[in-house]
């Protein structure tokens, strides 16, 4: 069974068109036009049980307002979504038991007293019986590691500790369907891989839906097996994340470093680009190629090291970008 | 019910850790109460009435201002206007929670802490100038001021939630509370008793909600209204509760119907 549907979804914005400068700031006290946006344009995609889903795309791609349709926060304009059979946006009470939004940015914590009592909140929000309260709240202190954060007013504790306190206010309820929208965003990288970590071991355990928007492409490297691409609201990739990943890099880039000064001419004639100290340089070859070209580029050139990397996620999807 | 026991608590307990910005909100309200009694008490010696009011009765109004200021004209309406313009209510709005009722409770964790320092504020003012100040023995009247007192603060919370409920269409600002507050303290003899009008303009006043939230209760606990009387204004104020309950609920409907969390 389906976890999310969602059918011909589209999603339309009236925004308020800012003339620059002080005259139109002055103007629009008097006067105001006002534009449609298609912030989501007729898309349609589906996520099973317990399926862990990346959501890419550039800033005002869509990608926010669709997971805000999905949680019952915006009516869409036309199109059907059903979300664990239910239609979001009616708000029915079974249905919100049954999900979590977590937006980076925004925090559902109380800033100036600790987050137990945020969680002690949700807890009678819920409706949790003390024994499962209790389950849940132990458990997601053993895997967040939020045993020292606990009684700490909020606005004391640093972003990472925050976040991991956010999620586990978001998940005291065990939803099955989890939207996350930046988990990441602004953490150092230690506190990425232990938030990753535990996107991965909830969903595990779980079985819960898990959506994701994310601009880190480490998070969707690690987390998402599937991707769903969004450009200026229409989704222009729905699959998998290394197929794409081949599917876009069909060439692969073999780096050399030189022991020694090689002209310019002879790194141009095999058609490889000089790097900006001139001490080596690089050259995009098709995958079938590789073996063939670095020992040609071996015996014509004095090598102190070679390396053959695959083109990064990040290019891919400039690539992808570029192309549509 | 017991979510709303909960939201109850821990806005009392985040109340209470904001200890500064709660002393200086008191603080502006003792300044008011002082300069208003000071004034008063200039006006009026020598006089043994002023529009009907006893020397005693017009002291005693203005601390009962104290006390319906801090606990019927308190609300939490600009943080509902933040919450809907930053998008934060967003957080509330996924969860199994009736967003009014929470508010409610909110509402009233504030106006208990309120109530507490308008009490301690109003004692030590007896205490230390000893002001003439009317005692209403009555039980029947002093019940009338209770139930009054509690229906004009739902009355004002339903007004001040229909007000601040507008910042679903006027994004960048809070330009309608602000005009709001102004207005209201004004109408509801949270200056001034409203006798001081102008007829005409009292007349007009007496056909809107506002004057129930001020100066009604205070003329009741002053024993210028008769209990007959009284009881008849409750009523209407009952029914302008219910009205305005109906009209705030009907626009955080169509508010919410047409929001555009900030955004995309």
């Amino acid at each position: 069974m389906n976890a999310i549907e969602v059918n011909s979804l589209q999603k339309e914005y009236q925004v308020f068109d800012r003339k620059p400068g002080l005259g139109g700031s002055i103007g629009s006290v008097f006067w105001r036009e006002w534009k449609n946006i298609k912030a989501v344009d007729s898309i349609s995609f589906r996520i099973g049980e317990g399926e862990l889903v990346g959501f890419l795309g550039a800033n005002g791609a869509g990608k926010t307002t669709t997971l805000k349709i999905l949680s019952g926060l915006l009516t869409p304009t036309s199109g059907n979504v059903e979300v664990l059979g239910f239609e979001p946006w009616r708000r029915e009470r079974e249905f919100q038991k049954q999900i979590s939004l977590v937006m980076g940015q925004r925090t559902q914590l109380w800033w100036e007293i600790p987050a137990q009592e945020t969680f002690r909140l949700n807890q009678a929000i819920y409706g949790l019986p003390d024994k499962q309260y209790r389950e849940s709240l132990d458990e997601l202190v053993e895997m967040l590691d939020l045993k020292d954060c606990l009684a700490v007013p909020v606005k004391k504790l640093s972003l990472g500790q925050r976040m991991r306190a956010e999620l586990a206010a978001a998940l005291l309820h065990r939803p099955k369907i989890l939207l996350l929208d930046e988990p990441t965003l602004g953490l150092d990288v230690v506190m990425q891989k232990k938030v990753r970590e535990f996107i991965l071991d909830y969903n595990k355990k779980w079985k819960a839906s898990i959506l994701l928007t994310s601009h880190n492409m480490a998070d969707l490297t690690a987390l998402c097996p599937r991707v769903l691409i969004l450009e200026k609201g229409k989704l222009i990739y729905n699959g998998n994340l290394e197929s794409l990943v081949r599917q876009y890099a069909e060439n692969k880039i073999i780096r050399i470093v030189f022991d020694g000064d090689v002209p310019a001419s002879a790194i141009a004639a095999l058609g490889g680009t000089a790097d900006s100290q001139k001490t080596g340089m690089w050259v995009s070859v098709p995958r079938s190629e590789v073996s063939k070209k670095a020992a040609l580029l071996l015996s014509s050139f004095p090598v102190a090291d070679l390396t053959i990397e695959e083109a990064s996620v990040d290019e891919i999807v400039r690539k992808i970008f570029s192309k549509s | 019910m017991k979510k709303y026991l909960r939201a109850y608590l821990i806005s009392l307990q985040e109340t209470l850790q904001r200890r500064s910005s709660l002393v200086m909100d008191r603080l502006g309200g003792v300044a008011v109460m002082l300069s208003l009694y000071y004034f008063w008490k200039t006006l009026l010696s020598g006089r043994p009435a002023f529009l009907g009011y006893s020397y005693p009765q017009m002291l005693t109004y203005v601390l009962g201002m104290n006390i319906l200021r801090s606990f019927a004209l308190t609300g939490r309406g600009w943080e509902l206007v933040g919450e809907i313009s930053s998008g934060k209510i967003s957080s509330y709005l996924v969860r199994p929670l009736n967003y009014h009722g929470y508010a409610l409770a909110l509402d009233l964790s504030q106006k208990t802490v309120h109530l507490f320092a308008a009490l301690l504020e109003i004692g030590a003012l007896l205490i230390f100038f000893h002001p003439p100040f009317y005692l209403q023995k009555s039980v029947a009247a002093m019940s009338l001021f209770i139930g009054s007192l509690l229906m004009a603060s739902l009355l004002f919370f339903f007004l001040e939630f229909l007000v601040s409920s507008l910042a679903f269409w006027t994004s960048e600002s809070g330009g309608p509370l602000f005009f709001f507050e102004l207005f209201i303290q004004f109408a509801a003899g949270a200056f001034f008793p409203l006798d001081v009008l102008p007829r005409l303009l009292q007349k007009g006043l007496s056909l809107s909600p506002f004057p129930y939230l001020v100066f009604l209760p205070i003329n009741i606990y002053l024993g210028r209204v008769g209990q007959g009387r009284a009881l008849q204004d409750l009523l209407i104020s009952f029914v302008w509760t219910v009205v305005f309950a109906a009209a705030s609920l009907h626009v955080w409907r169509k508010g919410l119907a047409s929001y555009s969390a900030e955004g995309g």
